[in-house]
């Protein structure tokens, strides 16, 4: 278990995510506004390239590829003085993190990223075993959100009360690298502390709590049917246990939520009256962010206005 | 004192192929005897032709000095102490050198074990030209014994101790004796299919305890700190005033007009009793209490009704705490065990969904005097009669908060119910439904590897739902039964029970649920997969019940840091020896029994229990004992009475009436620090002297080697865990014992680097008890100071905590100071 005490709030990298940036980057925009205001030290670098996350696991790159690009990233995050990675997508964090494992305890694929990055003249990037910690140099956002909860509480000026809410928390987060997991693996409760902090009403149990959001990368286009199933099981017990909002942490989810909830309404002859958006944007509209201008809120395909009216933000 | 070669021998043990197959044992001898020693060996020198071999060689050939390479000396060390003296030789003119664990086990190569095995036994044969005789050290054993914990185990290992005339005190920090098993209506027997009272046999045996003239009960009682060693303890206690008079008679005319109703703890929560009440019916000592945190009187208010309505007078409020002090020979601890906290595992819905409960709450509610008098309910059912009401959404979750206890809801509608005479016209209440289906989620918290789980197996909960499901099926026929297990574990004889219950018609599913889900009419689905099918199901059930993993206590937690002895990771006290020692914890003379040292049934807790007291009767009748470990000597010729050493952190030094310095052997643990101290060397640790270690160093180095110092205590036992784990490292690793880092100083390890030494590594027991806390920092200090007063060499120089569990980042210690050692060379 990861104590909360030691996420750190200086130094940070925020890995920029390629969903995040192309689907809703309101994500990354209201993170930023959100870590500006809780003091913490964040930089984003221009010459960070994509984890490769959604090609690996849509079997497009294979694990060396995908090694050889964290370590150049990796190296990345060293020069320009900001090593904590922190990032606004699970997937990337889990890609990283294995990565980094990977790099640390597997002389023979270290040896050969390395060779690949001499052979091309890169010796700036070569890593060395234990250039990163893996498991104090890599952090979700929603970690440092959590570690600041009480700032957040206090920063918060939306009313969220009687606003039932629930959480989503991605399972690249908690079910890949479990044994990292601020909390119980088995039943995190990051984004519902922060939530619960900002004033809602946040249903912290509720049925099929701790499955997947359907998503599954390559199953979404190859057993599409399958993948909106799972979705829907979700969806039906949110509206059984009258969720109006659900917070998530990861684009992968919240792309299989905002942009398939219309779908499914259509193809399965059901209506859901659940909105959906990241912690991220949560918090940032709770300290008072503009919902257009620094949550993106027009990017979302399942219309945001009955809430924000609701809550009082427009 | 030089002993001619011929009157030295050693003996080689080959411990069945353990030493022989991987030490060239011919190589050996013949190197040895090049040198003018006679060398024996044989196949068990454990054995009893193994030792007379031995005692033959001893008087045969008049030998003075004793070398045996055998196995870790904490293994038979004492044997072979006893059997040298038994050949009339004194015991420090034995010496073992650890062949095995330390050696064969390590090296794989035969030749590098073989070259190490004649260098350990060269530094054995070199340490015996500088020994002096020891003298026994003879301590008085108290004849009494304590006994911490009134569940099964103390009470039966009192009882064994009680006949065999030893005089014990029983400790029990409730009001009662009788501990879980008095909570559980029905047992399991492992010869008979039937299902026993559990009462029935425990109370005879609670109010044996209270009639036998050699045991003390002492309840609502505990043991705040326990001082001394070695048959000797002093142990503190406190009793926690119950404002009630030994004159009650029990009568429970006070429960009766008491106004204040509380949580049963005993009743898992149910709100059943007073604030003036017995634990439970059959309580010993049958003697009501008064809790004083809901006592209104207690609590400043003026209510006094039981003291109007007790006849006897035995209400006192003013009764105050007492602290006792005994003086006692042995302890044992038999503190028992708690359920885990089923609400980790949040997908089985346990204190958010009202009709999920433990097999204890199900004991509970199938018990007679029971919250619910023996009848199955649906615990919905017994509360609130709107809950049908409840919209779907709510239901799944307006009650994540509930407090984790089932029975909390369950109106008390009989506050008499502790009087032995039960009302019986409450049966106007419409009856709730017996509940038709249930499921039964085995391994909750065990055999779990996630964060929050257990990865050991719990042992009882596969039977206590096999018995839960036989009464059940016995008293509703008509009831489903579902078992959700990974394995079935009925060992032995149980496996005919187990059988039993399969023809009862009870289903078993092989697979671990994934979820519980509430319904609106708060009925439950479990969701999981039948792996035997392959197939995804969905049980319905009215009540499900969860067997969750067995903890230590937080009793048992907190009596092994008050006594001092080692836990295993859970919290469980550690038996010495899985097999040889089951009873004896890590300190001599603290025994435990029963669930405080690892999960068990009360079969098993009462054969346990029996050992222990046959252990602790025979640790106080070994009286006067004979101290095993080395301690302190003062040489009165060098020393100048100046006083420095009586700094030592355990104060066993002092000056006599005669202004000699005196150690006093109860509280020396002869860990060194005095010889550092000491400028004119007056003070020697015995065993462990100057002279002795430089003349092993001298005999095991050669250039190139890593030398390592092992504390005898832990870290001692984590090297030869190293062997035990079938892990190894270079055989250029030289390990030297010492009672701890301290008695080594500058000039030793000077002494070191000039013969052959390339790095000396200080290997200490963490500061994970009482003792060690005291004398890790103290020899942190002292290696810090000889790294700082060697200079440049002060690099050679390392510093290892050892935790037993820890045997691959030892052995990686050892690699790796070892490598840069062959480097150098």
């Amino acid at each position: 278990m990861k104590p909360i005490e030691t996420v750190p709030d200086q130094k940070l990298l925020l890995f920029k995510s390629c969903m995040v940036g192309q689907e809703y980057p309101g994500v990354e925009a209201a993170t930023r506004y959100v870590f500006d205001r809780l003091g913490v030290d964040w930089f984003i670098s221009e010459e960070q390239s994509c984890c490769t996350g959604i090609g690996h696991y849509t079997d497009l790159f294979e694990g060396l590829t995908t090694t050889a690009i964290a370590a150049r990233n990796f190296a990345v995050a060293r020069k320009c003085g900001y090593p904590n990675i922190t990032c606004l997508c699970s997937t990337c964090y889990a890609v990283n993190k294995e990565a980094c494992e990977l790099l640390n305890t597997n002389d023979e694929v270290r040896e050969k990223v390395n060779s690949i990055f001499r052979e091309k003249g890169l010796d700036e990037l070569v890593y060395e075993k234990g250039d990163m910690d893996p498991r104090a140099n890599f952090y979700h956002a929603v970690e440092i959100l959590l570690s600041k909860v009480d700032k957040i509480s206090e920063s918060s000026v939306l009313d969220f009360s009687g606003i039932r809410a629930a959480a989503h928390h991605a399972c690249h987060y908690y079910k890949v690298k479990y044994k990292d997991v601020i909390g119980n693996p088995e039943n995190p409760q990051l984004i519902d502390d922060i939530a619960a902090a900002c004033g809602a009403d946040i249903v912290r149990w509720y049925e099929d709590r701790t499955l997947t959001c359907g998503m599954g990368f390559s199953q979404l286009h190859l057993n599409k049917n399958t993948s909106l199933q799972v979705t829907k099981a979700k969806l039906d017990s949110l509206k059984n246990a009258g969720v109006e909002l659900m917070i998530h942490m990861c684009p992968n989810c919240h792309i299989q939520y905002d942009r398939y909830q219309p779908v499914i309404e259509k193809e399965f002859g059901v209506e859901y009256d659940t909105v959906h958006m990241n912690i991220g944007q949560f918090v940032a509209l709770s300290m008072g962010a503009d919902p257009y201008k620094v949550c993106g809120f027009q990017t979302h395909s399942v219309p945001l206005e009955g809430f924000l009216e609701k809550v009082g933000a427009i | 004192m030089t002993v001619p070669p011929e009157k030295t021998a050693v003996f080689i043990c080959h411990c069945s192929g353990n030493i022989s197959e991987h030490v060239d044992i011919k190589a050996v001898k013949k190197a040895l005897k090049a040198e003018g020693i006679s060398v024996f060996d044989y196949e068990y020198l454990c054995s009893s032709p193994g030792q007379d071999l031995i005692k033959n060689k001893i008087a045969e050939k008049a030998l003075e000095r004793v070398v045996i390479g055998s196995c870790t000396s904490s293994k038979h060390g004492l044997l072979f102490k006893k059997c040298v003296r038994d050949a009339g030789m004194n015991r420090a003119m034995l010496e073992i050198a650890n062949l095995r664990e330390q050696c064969a086990w390590v090296h794989p190569e035969k030749a590098d074990a073989t070259e190490k095995a004649i260098t350990l036994l060269r530094g054995k044969l070199k340490r015996l030209g500088h020994v002096e005789p020891l003298q026994d050290i003879k301590v008085d054993i108290s004849p009494h014994a304590l006994v911490i914990g009134g569940g099964i185990a103390g009470i039966t290992a009192a009882l064994n101790l009680a006949d065999n005339g030893v005089p014990t005190h029983l400790v029990e920090k409730d009001s009662s004796i009788g501990g879980q098993m008095a909570k559980i209506g029905k047992i399991f027997s492992p010869d008979k299919l039937a299902e026993e009272c559990a009462m029935c046999s425990l109370s005879p045996l609670m109010n044996e305890v209270a009639a036998h003239p050699k045991i003390t009960l002492l309840t609502r009682t505990e043991v705040e700190a326990v001082r001394g060693s070695v048959g000797n303890f002093t142990v503190t206690l406190r009793k926690k005033p119950g404002y009630v008079r030994d004159s009650c008679t029990a009568c429970g005319r006070c429960s009766r007009v008491c106004p204040v109703l509380v949580e049963n703890e005993f009743n898992c929560g149910h709100k059943d009793k007073t604030a003036i009440s017995m634990r439970f019916s059959q309580s010993v000592p049958k003697t009501y209490s008064i809790d004083p945190d809901h006592c209104l009187q207690l609590n400043g208010k003026t209510c006094e009704k039981c003291a109007e309505a007790c006849r006897a007078g035995a209400i006192d409020f003013w009764q105050q705490a007492e602290v006792l002090e005994l003086n006692v020979g042995a302890v044992i601890a038999a503190t028992g065990f708690k359920e885990y906290d089923a609400s980790l595992k949040t997908q089985y819905g346990y204190g958010i969904f009202e009709n999920v409960l433990t097999q204890m709450e199900l004991a509970r509610m199938l018990g007679i005097n029971g919250p619910t008098k023996g009848k199955l309910v649906r615990l919905s059912d017994t509360c609130n009669l709107d809950a049908g009401n409840s919209s779907v959404g709510n239901s799944t979750t307006d009650s994540f908060n509930a407090p984790p206890n089932a029975f909390t809801n369950v109106p008390a509608n009989d506050p008499t119910l502790n009087s032995s005479e039960s009302s019986s016209d409450n049966e106007n209440l419409s009856d709730p439904p017996v509940p038709g289906r249930i499921v039964m989620i085995q391994c909750v918290g065990s055999r779990d590897e996630k964060a929050g789980g257990i990865p050991y197996c719990s042992r009882y909960c596969c039977m206590a739902a096999l018995k839960h499901a036989s009464l059940i099926r016995k008293k509703y026929p008509d009831t489903e039964i579902t078992i959700c297990y990974i394995d079935m574990r009925a060992f032995g004889f149980y496996e005919n029970y187990y059988r039993a219950v399969q023809d009862m018609g009870v289903s078993f599913v092989r697979g671990r649920p994934a979820e519980v889900v509430q319904k609106s009419d708060k009925s439950l689905i479990v969701r999981v997969e039948d792996t035997l099918n392959q197939k995804i199901l969905e049980l319905p059930a009215d009540l499900v019940v969860l067997s969750a993993a067995m903890l230590p206590s937080s009793g048992t937690r907190e009596i092994a840091g008050v006594l001092n002895v080692s836990q295993d990771e859970t919290g469980f006290i550690k038996e010495r020896h899985s097999k040889l020692k089951p009873v004896d914890s890590s300190v001599d003379g603290i025994f435990v029994c029963g669930t405080a040292q690892g999960p068990k049934d009360i079969t098993d807790t009462i054969a346990q229990a029996g050992l222990a007291a046959a252990r602790a009767r025979a640790f106080i009748a070994d009286s006067p004992k004979v101290l095993v470990h080395e301690l302190a000597s003062i040489n009165q010729l060098t020393c100048t009475g100046c006083g420095d050493c009586l700094s030592c952190p355990f104060d066993a030094l002092s000056f006599s009436e005669s202004g000699r310095v005196v150690v006093d052997p109860l509280l020396c643990t002869g860990c060194g620090y005095c010889t550092e101290i000491c400028e004119k060397g007056a003070v020697q640790v015995a065993g462990f002297t100057k002279s002795q270690l430089k003349a092993e160093i001298e005999g095991v180095l050669e250039a190139g080697d890593l030398l390592g110092f092992v504390n005898s205590g832990i870290s001692s036992l984590t090297c030869d865990n190293i062997g035990n784990s079938v892990l190894s490292y270079p055989s250029n690793v030289k390990l030297v014992k010492v009672s701890t880092g301290l008695v080594v100083d500058k000039e030793l390890i000077m002494h070191a680097f000039r013969h052959g030494a390339a790095s000396v590594l200080f290997v200490e027991d963490p500061p994970d008890n009482p003792r060690a806390e005291v004398i890790f920092p103290l020899a942190l200090r002292h290696f810090e100071k000889l790294k700082e007063e060697l200079g440049a060499d002060g690099s050679r120089l390392h510093f290892k905590k050892a935790y037993v569990p820890n045997t691959k980042g030892l052995a990686g210690t050892f690699t790796n100071l070892a490598r840069e050692g062959e480097m150098i060379r």
